[in-house]
Order: structure tokens, then C-alpha cells, then sequence
């Protein structure tokens, strides 16, 4: 069965084994096209990979964030209100 | 039996083939469930009535400003209580003008995350050594470099550590094993972010088109009909 992080914390020493699992759980966690250029993953390219990715994301969400407030500048209060609810209760 | 380590491992080459798809380990790591999506619609949705977005009296920039905040709140409302989600609600009440938004949407559970204590930030005397051994590991996979490199790349990880402190919510007072578990998490949920905003965009988008192709339809039959 496996052993919750929090139980692990408690102990003062952290293994590196915990270690290297958290770092290969990151490497895969970045898209492919930026894993591809890890062939070896050192620890600062990891870092910076992922600083980069975090970044990419901040983008893509202020992105969507104007599409959005785009699209309901030029709306009537009433409908689409009501679709995005129910939309969320069909999904 | 398999180890923990070779349930990550397979877990990682799987969720490696499929470069959109989210890891799904069955312990601690960030799931998007149903749930997820449901708190952060609906979190999203009292937020955008909170700040009235869809009314006319607001510029451009102050509606963007709303829906992001909105967002931001329920992502870190959806996922429940992690390190960076403390963080990033306690970044946005640092600003004056968030704070009535926060007060409305989080009610009691505003008070009381402000009352709980960072207690993260007494470890700041042990952070540097502790970030310098749990990346050490990783460096020691590298192939043998002269000893200046060696100093060289440790410096590089240290600055870049920095940086990742700066992007992740509350990171400036974790620990370097909290701050790469934080940071996974964080990721998942900012991709979890990005998917349901889109997928918002896509339903208003779409209820826009069916509104006004009705509306409009009428009109464009008369018109042929001059033809």
C-alpha cells in the first residue's frame, strides 16, 4: 500500500529516493516538446524547465482571460448565465 | 509485490506517452475529478457574480482583472488546503482591492485562513542547505565535471530554485522537498486551470452563436427573397 507524503514529512529525514521520485515525477510532467531537450535531466535544466512551463500556463490563463472578458462584454445578462449552469450540471 | 518506486516509475513512462493527460497516482498527487471540475465551475461562476462581469459598466481591463481573480480563487478553493493554495489566496489579499472579493466569496473561511500561522517560514535557516542536498541527488547523476563546474552548477540550481520559489505561490517559505511537491501539484492544478477555462469559453462561445444565428436568421431569409 502506499505510504502518504504527509507521514513521511514527519520523520527529519528525507530519502533520496523520495527525492528522486518527486524529481521524475516532475520530468513527467512537463509536455513533450520540452522533455525532449532533457536527454539528461540535470537538476537546474529541470528547474528551469519547469519555471518555464509554469510561465507558459500563467500566459495561456491571462489569454483566456481576455477572450473571456471579450466575449461577455457583448452579452445580455440573462442567457448565457443560464447556459454555463447548465452546462455544469450536464457535465 | 511492486515497490512505491516502481509504481511511480511505470505510473511516470505511462503518463510520459500521453503528453496531455494528467498523472494519476492513487496517493498524494493532484487528481482532476469530477469534483475538481465541479468546485471550480461553480467557485468560477459565483465569482463572476460577485464582480457582476456580465454587466455593460465595466471596462475591458476591469472584467479581465475580475475573471482572473475569479479563477484564481477557484482553482485554489477546488483543490482544498496545499501549501501554495495558502499562498496564493494570502499573495491576493496582500492587495487591498481583492480583499472585499475575497471577503464575499470565501466568507468565514477568509478569517480563518488569514488566522492560520506560516508556520513554513521559521524553516528559512534550514532552506538553503536543505534545497542544496535534495538537489545534490540530481547532480550527482551528471557526468564528473571539474570541481569549478561542480560550483558553477550548484549556483545555477540555487538561482533557479529562486525562480521557482518566486512562481509558485507561498514558495519563498518552503522547504526545497516542499517546494518541488508544491510545485507538482501547483502545475497540475494550473493545467486543470486551463482546460475548464477554455472549455468555459467554448460553451459561452457556442450559446453566443445559437443566440444570435436565431436572431438573425429571419432577416437573412427575407433577403433572398427579393432574389
Amino acid at each position: 500500500m502506499p505510504v502518504e507524503m504527509s507521514s513521511r514529512r514527519s520523520s527529519s529525514r528525507i530519502s533520496d529516493e523520495e527525492i528522486s521520485e518527486l524529481i521524475s515525477k516532475l520530468q513527467s510532467l512537463l509536455p513533450e516538446s520540452r522533455r525532449r531537450s532533457m536527454s539528461r535531466a540535470s537538476a537546474a535544466k529541470l528547474l528551469k524547465e519547469t519555471c518555464s512551463y509554469i510561465k507558459s500556463l500563467h500566459r495561456e490563463v491571462d489569454d483566456l482571460s481576455d477572450r473571456l472578458s471579450d466575449l461577455m462584454s457583448t452579452m445580455d445578462s440573462g442567457s448565457p448565465q443560464a447556459e454555463i449552469i447548465r452546462s455544469i450540471l450536464r457535465s | 509485490m511492486l515497490s512505491r518506486t516502481h509504481f511511480i516509475y511505470i505510473s511516470a513512462c505511462v503518463a510520459a506517452f500521453s503528453p496531455s493527460c494528467l498523472l494519476s497516482f492513487s496517493v498524494a498527487a493532484m487528481q482532476v475529478t469530477e469534483a475538481f471540475k465541479h468546485a471550480f465551475l461553480k467557485q468560477m461562476l459565483l465569482g463572476f457574480q460577485a464582480s457582476a462581469v456580465s454587466t455593460n459598466s465595466m471596462g475591458f481591463q476591469e472584467r479581465k482583472n475580475a475573471i482572473k481573480l475569479s479563477a484564481d480563487v477557484a482553482m485554489a478553493v477546488a483543490r482544498g488546503s496545499r501549501k501554495w493554495t495558502r499562498g496564493l489566496i494570502a499573495g491576493l489579499s496582500e492587495e487591498q482591492q481583492n480583499r472585499s472579493f475575497l471577503q464575499l466569496i470565501l466568507g468565514e473561511q477568509y478569517e480563518r485562513r488569514l488566522m492560520k500561522p506560516c508556520y513554513s517560514s521559521w524553516k528559512i535557516p534550514r532552506c538553503r542547505k536543505i534545497v542544496r542536498r535534495s538537489l545534490r541527488v540530481c547532480c550527482r547523476r551528471q557526468k564528473k565535471k571539474k570541481n569549478q563546474s561542480g560550483v558553477l552548477a550548484r549556483t545555477l540550481v540555487e538561482k533557479r530554485t529562486q525562480q521557482l520559489k518566486r512562481l509558485v505561490p507561498g514558495g519563498e517559505s518552503m522547504d526545497g522537498f516542499s517546494l518541488l511537491d508544491e510545485t507538482l501539484d501547483y502545475v497540475l492544478s494550473l493545467r486543470a486551470q486551463v482546460d475548464l477555462m477554455q472549455s468555459l469559453l467554448t460553451t459561452v462561445e457556442s450559446s453566443k452563436l445559437r443566440s444570435h444565428s436565431k436572431r438573425t436568421l429571419p432577416e437573412r431569409k427575407a433577403s433572398y427573397v427579393g432574389k
